[in-house]
């Protein structure tokens, strides 16, 4: 554990607990409500640690449905994860297993959001990724438990609260709004998000639209830089591929491998 | 605590566990090929589009409804963000200008 690296993570983690606070505080107002415990709402906010699910399984709670559905519902909600996991693989090459799970237990939209809005800090940095991850969940523990045991002292619709998380992730999404290709993207998942919201119930719409404008941007890169017919993968394809942003990206991620088996 | 909803936590403690694990857990022992990587590279951008939109344009029971003063509060801040891409203050803004519009309207 490199503790400057863990330090800047946590600095990096401070606009997410402005949000984390009051949204848990909300959460552990509800939960005492539906009859949770203010004991069963700090484990959850510890084991589960996922705002919407959290907030479902409550609803669900609160009208008397059993754990089995609450439960299917839960894995549904969070598949969107799957994603986010996966494009955090690219930056943690060799690291354990147990480093592995540790960083993907705290995964969430929100620290997902903020670490890859600067892929310098998180190439093979755990530290900085648990710092950050760390405290944001901290935040969301504090805010249940406290929202738990004292909930009725602020209203957590007040003060702009409720815009808190929205402003969060636009200025996140206009972070990765690097060339006019991305503000196509950034269209076309908007529209498509809205339609997807529409016709189908829950949660599904932010998967779907992780898939289909993910998959438009990809079509839009390789019509862009033509690439090898098939996948040969060494020598002069890289070579040819050397103006590619994704290119760059690719042997930065190498760099960075090869000097964390220097130090 | 009672049996109940301990199966709750933990059960909801493992489903929320695998999709976030899985991914990294393998994906950084496989070798990815490049027209994947270049489709990861999006991903960002299109779940954050798919967070924000929305909140504009449905209320909180999940049916579409115009939210005005999510709207007349994003747009500020999308100027803003998009100027000073400083996350302290897009969110100490957004925060206010919500907050004031409440006051105003």
């Amino acid at each position: 554990m490199d503790d400057h690296q863990f330090k800047e993570g946590a600095k990096a983690a401070l606009p997410i607990a402005l949000g984390y606070l009051p949204v848990g505080m909300a959460f552990g107002i509800l939960a005492r409500k539906a009859g949770l415990t203010t004991f069963e709402v700090g484990w959850m906010s510890l084991l589960v640690y996922a705002g919407a699910s959290q907030f479902i399984a409550i609803e669900m709670i609160s009208k008397g449905i059993l754990w089995f559905p609450i439960v299917m519902a839960t894995f549904f909600i969070n598949l969107r994860h799957l994603l986010m996991s996966s494009t955090l693989s690219l930056y943690f090459k060799k690291n354990r297993f147990r480093t592995l799970s540790l960083l993907s237990a705290q995964l969430t939209d929100e620290s997902f959001a903020v670490a890859i809005s600067n892929t310098s800090k998180i190439l093979n940095r755990p530290s900085y990724l648990f710092g950050l991850q760390m405290t944001s969940q901290l935040a969301w523990i504090a805010g249940s438990v406290g929202g738990a045991l004292f909930g009725k002292l602020i209203d957590h619709k007040e003060y702009g609260i409720p815009f808190a998380l929205p402003s969060l992730f636009i200025c996140l999404l206009l972070i990765q709004i690097k060339k006019v290709r991305h503000l196509w993207v950034m269209v076309i998942a908007g529209i498509s998000s809205i339609l997807f919201k529409w016709a189908f119930p829950g949660n599904w719409y932010i998967l779907l639209t992780g898939l289909l404008a993910s998959g438009i941007g990809m079509a839009f890169e390789i019509k862009l830089i033509p690439s090898p017919s098939t996948a040969s993968g060494s020598g002069e394809p890289l070579a040819r591929r050397g103006e590619g942003e994704p290119a760059r990206r690719t042997s930065s991620l190498e760099r960075g491998g090869g000097g964390k088996n220097k130090g | 605590m009672k049996l109940d909803t301990l199966y709750l936590i933990l059960g909801m403690g493992i489903v929320t566990f695998l999709p976030r694990f899985l991914p990294m857990a393998f994906l950084t022992r496989w070798v990815i090929p490049e027209r994947v990587k270049m489709g990861l590279g999006y991903i960002p951008i299109s779940i954050l589009s798919a967070i924000v939109f929305p909140i504009l344009f449905f209320n909180e029971a999940g049916k579409v409804e115009i939210q005005p003063y999510y709207l007349l509060s994003a747009f500020p801040v999308f100027i803003f963000a998009w100027k000073v891409k400083s996350l302290w203050l897009s969110v100490v803004l957004g925060m206010l200008i919500y907050w004031g519009l409440g006051l105003l309207l």
